[in-house]
This record gives C-alpha cells, structure tokens and sequence, in this order.
C-alpha cells in the first residue's frame, strides 16, 4: 500500500495557542480522549476551548456534565475567559446535564441518554465531564468487564457518529495501569500542577496519542484571562530548516574588538560576554545592538534588571540611540521580571520578539537575571531550555550575545559560574586587574568555535562612547589573568612594595 | 458589557416581557395569573437540561423564598422534587386575580434574578430566547405585546 492509499486523519485545532504543535499538527479527528489531572489543574477549561475552538451550529459540541462543579456555576466561571463565546450557547455548544441518569440509574440508561443526545444533534465534538463520576458511581454494583463494555461501546458509539471525544476525570498517575478507559482511548493528555517554593509550577504531558507523533515529554503551561496556552519543549521550533552557515561577521561596534575576534562574530554565533559587575558587559552588549541598527540588523534585547526606559537612556549616555530603532520596530527591549515564569514561556516571548520583527542579533541580559525571572521549579531546567532555544535560534541566523556575571576571584579564571560555556561558540573575557595601585580592566577572547582569533590580552575603559581597547597587548606585565599581574620591567621587591599595603611596608622596617 | 450588580428593575422588566408574552401567546380560556406558571415550566426544560433537575428545584426553591418575603401569598406554592410548581389552583382560589398575577410575576423575577446574577445577562437572554424564538428581548414591544399592555 502507498502513502497514497492511507487514510487522512484530520487535525482539529485545540484552541489552545501551543498545544497544536505539541499534539503533532492538533487533535486527531474522530479519537476518544481523555483529560486527566488533580482537581484545579484546567481540565475542564482546556475542554471547554477545545470545544469553542470546533463547535459550529452544524456539527455542535455536546458537553454532558455529571456530578462535578453544577453547570451554573461552571459557566459563571467559564464565560470569564476569552474564548467562551456566548452567542454558541445552546447553538452550537449545548450543556447537558446527566447527574440524576448516573445517580437513579445504571451504565446502560447512561449510555442510552448519551446516545439519545448524540443522534439527535450530530455533535462533532462530545465532552463528558466529569467521566470519573460515571466509573466510580458504575463500580458499586459493575463488573469490570460490564465497565469495559460501556466504554467500548461508548467509544464505538461517538466514533461512528463522526465525534471526537474527550473524557474528563481526576485521575492519579497510578491509575493508569489496568484501567479500561485508558487501554480503550486514543489520547491522553495529562495536567500537573505542583507547587514549588512560592510559585505554582503547571505542566501537561501527551502521555499516549495514537496515529501520529506528539512531542514528548512535559510541557508548561498557562492559565490567563483567553485561557490555557502551552509552552512545547521544542519551542515551535521542531523540524525547522537550519539555514546554511553564513560567512558574514558582525560588528560588535568597538573595531579593536572586531580585530580581536577576527574580523567579528560569525553569524549565527552564540557568544557569552562574562565578568565581574561593574566591567562593562552590559555596555558592550548594547554597542553590539546598536551597531547592529546601525547596518541594518534588526535587535532583540531581554533585559531582566532594568526596565526598557532605563536601558535605553542608559544606551543614551554613551551616544547610543536606542529610542528611534525602538519607534521604527526595529529594535525591541523586552523586560522580563516576572518570578513566576516558566522558562519555555520566557522562551516563547522571546521568539516571539524575535519573529516580530525578523531580528538578526539577540541581547540576553544577563543569564543570572534570565534564571532568576523563573519561579524555583524551573530553574532546574534552565540550561536545557538555553540550549535549546540558543540552538534553534542561532541555527536560523540569529547571533546571540549573553552576558554573564563571574565571582571575581584572584586565585581562579572562571568563564560562567553557570558551566555554560558549552552553549556558546564565543567567549568574551572581562577581568578587573589591580595595576599600579588602580583597578584597571582587562579583556581577552578566550574561545572562538569559528576559527582564529587574536589572543592579545588588552587593556579597556568604559568612556562616554561604550568600551574602549586602550593601546596595545599588555605585555610588559605577567600574570595578567591572576588579576595581581607582575610588571617585567621593574623589580620583584619594587613591584611588590608598590603593590602592598603601607603598614605592611612598615612592618618591614621596623625589622 | 460587564454588570456589577443586578438590578431588581432589570430581572422585573424581563420577568414582565415574559409574561406578556405568554399571557399574549396563552389561550383566551386560560386565566392570565397561570401565564407565570407556564412562563416557568417552560423554563423548567433548558434549565433541567443544563442544571440537572436538583439543580434547577434549587434555583427555583431559593426564588420562590425570596419571592414569599415579597408576596406571603406565595406561601400556598411549592416546588416538586421534579422542579415543577405546585399549588396553582390554591393560590388562585385564596386569592385575589391581581394578587396571584403578582405573584407569579415576582416569583419569575426572582428565578430570571438569580440567572442573571449566576450566569450574566448574555447566558441568560440567550436561555430566555432559545425558549421564547419569536419573542423579542432587546427592549423592543412587539405589537401583540403593546396592544395587551393597552388593553389593561
């Protein structure tokens, strides 16, 4: 048989931005599904914007409550969120309620009345909810084969009236083995909620979907005012076509540092800017966003300690002009501070940004800002989410720039606190170092993946116009990366005294 | 447009369109206080259909207490475990005609009261609607409508 002669299953939308792409195109046409989750994980939202996102008044959404939250009150709630669309109300989704069937009566007058309903209306979607009152109301006085029975024919029956259907139940994570309504459906989506430290922590997970691939694994999610929105591990960005390695280097805006680096940041390089606080990560990132404006690359920069305002005065006051790009959309600031924040969904927002305005260069400022936005229980995923959005964006041409703050420390060099040097083609140095009784500063790039680069220890100035390289390598002192350098030149007992404390000095007079 | 609170004039002018309109739509035989019982045994239906019968008697039962403390002659009038209205022909025979038209007229206002606190003026328009299709709900008379209003 050719793919020709297979049958096309038809994808619903689910309503719920992120979702589809996480199901492997949407919701698989005439399945029988089942939500699962603990009380308050958004079941019953996520059904309802399945069902506003298909019901029409030719094929409607039948949705039988049981026993659960009384209709009334569920759609006081409900019509809260964006997507309840009132004018579908009895049209094209109709309430029905089931309660006193499943409690005056057996599995048999359920599926009766359900069946009834079905064929008068031809519904095109069918939610039961909740479908664990009917199973456990049912195991009083039913066999487990009589249970399995009315779920197949159940499904049998939804299935060959053409509509898919969702199940909703508060289901434990070790119900799943044995249990006939999960061995019978098709799909099942699972929602989490946990709490972690003070956030609330939500998640799903596509725990089985059969006839096509959904991503893998758990996935956050959202509840705001339009309801669920879902974050997918690949971002959105799964399968998208890596563009061919370009030769093209970028300007980081300071022409010393061009030359150090080579002749500037390959594109589509990830590069990580790091040092101490005070030596100018920050303002180097901006010059690399501003020189990118400046030829036409538009900027993405995501700031977490500082609000888009106050960078871009900030930019201002070294002859940056970051208000005009921001006016003309070519350049965004995006402020991230939120502690909540999923890091998928902080990914989401940056893509987004990226997308928008079809940036070219991306500011992330700072790494430890980025991982201090996300609530506690996501932190763990932190430098996997990195890497992941880092890989995907770069793969598509954007060149990152990242600064990251490093403990100065005068025995050791680190690069990242942060191991994460492994996500990044290009490092960046920034080093305090103490010479001449003056707290000077210092770069080198220590790594490029792209090729050569000078390794010239220089030493800088943060100047009205940014960072500055002053003259040429250092080369009259050792030791520079120790941050307590030698100078060649003088004597060990001269550079020494000329570096240690007075009372020290004393000391060695008095002996 | 979002309401914070409902007004007892609003839930009373629908109640009233209602049972104009029931009262217009009624046979001449019928006597005009029982256009409020048929007003709520028609709304019985969609509200048992989407409420469950318990949920319904509920809502129905916490109307007619609310409408007793208005009208005491309400106090012959019960709500059956099914969530139909009992006590029609007491009321009318211990009553007089205006009084039990009254009182049926505050005890649908209370019911379309509570509907609009629970469920807002869009849902419940559209509940009210989908039972009365012809009737119009928008704050237009119909003709029938205004000539029955004439008439009394």
């Amino acid at each position: 048989m050719s793919t020709q002669d297979r049958v096309i299953i038809k994808k619903l939308p689910t309503g719920v931005p992120g979702l589809d792409e996480i199901l492997g195109g949407g919701l698989p046409e005439f399945s029988f599904n089942i939500i699962a989750g603990a009380p308050g994980s958004g079941k019953t939202t996520l059904a309802h914007q399945i069902i506003f996102a298909n019901a029409t008044p030719e094929r409607p959404a039948l949705y039988f409550t049981i026993l659960g939250e009384p209709a009334i009150k569920m759609l006081r709630y409900q019509q809260q969120y964006a997507f309840f669309d009132q004018a579908k109300l009895n049209t094209a989704v109709r309430f029905i309620n089931l309660s006193q069937v499943v409690l005056e009566k057996d599995l048999d007058a359920v599926l009766e009345e359900i069946t009834k309903e079905v064929e008068k209306a031809g519904p095109g979607v069918v939610v039961v909810d909740s479908f664990r009152t009917v199973v456990r109301k049912a195991q009083g006085g039913t066999t487990e084969v009589e249970l399995q029975s009315f779920i197949q024919r159940l499904a049998l029956l939804l299935t060959s009236w053409q509509a898919t259907t969702f199940l909703v139940g508060e289901y434990v994570e070790g119900e799943i083995r044995d249990n006939p309504v999960f061995t019978v459906s098709d799909g099942l989506f699972w929602l989490y909620q946990a709490a972690e430290r003070s956030s609330i922590v939500r998640k799903l997970q596509i725990v089985k979907l059969r006839g096509q691939a959904s991503v893998p694994g758990l996935h956050t999610f959202r509840i705001t005012h339009a309801g669920l929105q879902a974050f997918s591990r690949t971002l959105g960005l799964a399968g998208q076509a890596r563009k061919i390695p370009s030769t093209r280097r970028l300007s980081i805006g300071i022409p010393e540092l061009d030359r150090m680096l080579g002749g500037g940041i390959p594109e589509g390089d990830s590069i990580l800017v790091a040092g101490a606080s005070g030596t100018g990560k920050s303002v180097l990132a901006t010059q690399f966003i501003a020189e990118g404006i400046r030829q036409g690359d538009p900027g993405i920069v995501v700031v977490f300690e500082e609000r888009p305002q106050e960078y871009a005065e900030r930019a201002s006051s070294f002859g940056l002009d970051l208000k005009t790009p921001r006016k003309e959309k070519k350049l965004e600031i995006l402020y991230l501070r939120p502690l909540d924040l999923s890091v998928d969904e902080t990914m989401h927002e940056i893509l987004e940004a990226v997308r928008k305005i079809g940036a070219k260069r991306l500011v992330i400022d700072s790494l430890a800002g980025f991982e201090m936005a996300l609530a506690p229980g996501f932190r763990a995923d932190f430098r996997e989410s990195l890497y992941r959005m880092i890989t995907a964006l770069t793969g598509v041409g954007v060149t990152i720039l990242s600064t990251v703050e490093v403990n100065e420390s005068f025995t050791e060099f680190p690069f990242s606190t942060y191991s994460i040097s492994f996500l990044t083609d290009d490092i960046i140095r920034l080093r305090y170092v103490c010479i001449d009784g003056q707290l000077r500063k210092i770069m080198v790039v220590i790594k490029m993946r792209g090729g050569n680069h000078s390794k010239d220890i220089r030493e800088y100035e943060i100047t009205s116009k940014g960072v500055v390289i002053m003259g040429d390598r250092l080369t009259e002192y050792q030791g520079l990366i120790t941050g307590i350098p030698e100078h060649l030149n003088r004597s060990g007992n001269h550079e020494q005294r000329s570096h240690k404390p007075k009372a020290k000095t004393k000391t060695k007079t008095k002996s | 447009m979002e309401k914070e609170i409902v007004s007892l004039s609003e839930s009373r002018h629908l109640a009233q369109r209602l049972l104009t309109y029931e009262a217009v739509a009624g046979k001449n035989s019928e006597p005009a206080e029982s256009a409020a019982f048929r007003v709520c045994a028609k709304l019985r239906r969609p509200l048992i259909t989407l409420a469950g019968v318990a949920g319904f008697r509920s809502l129905l039962s916490r109307a007619l207490t609310l409408a007793r403390a208005e009208a005491p002659s309400l106090s012959v009038v019960q709500v059956a475990a099914d969530g139909s209205v009992e006590g029609l022909g007491e009321l009318a025979s211990q009553t007089d005609k205006e009084q039990a038209r009254d009182g049926g007229a505050i005890l649908i206002a209370h019911l379309i009261g509570l509907l609009l606190t629970f469920i807002g003026e869009g849902l419940t328009l559209r509940l009210v609607q989908d039972v009365w299709p012809e009737a119009v709900f928008d704050g237009r008379v119909s003709e029938k409508e205004r000539k029955l209003e004439h008439t009394r």
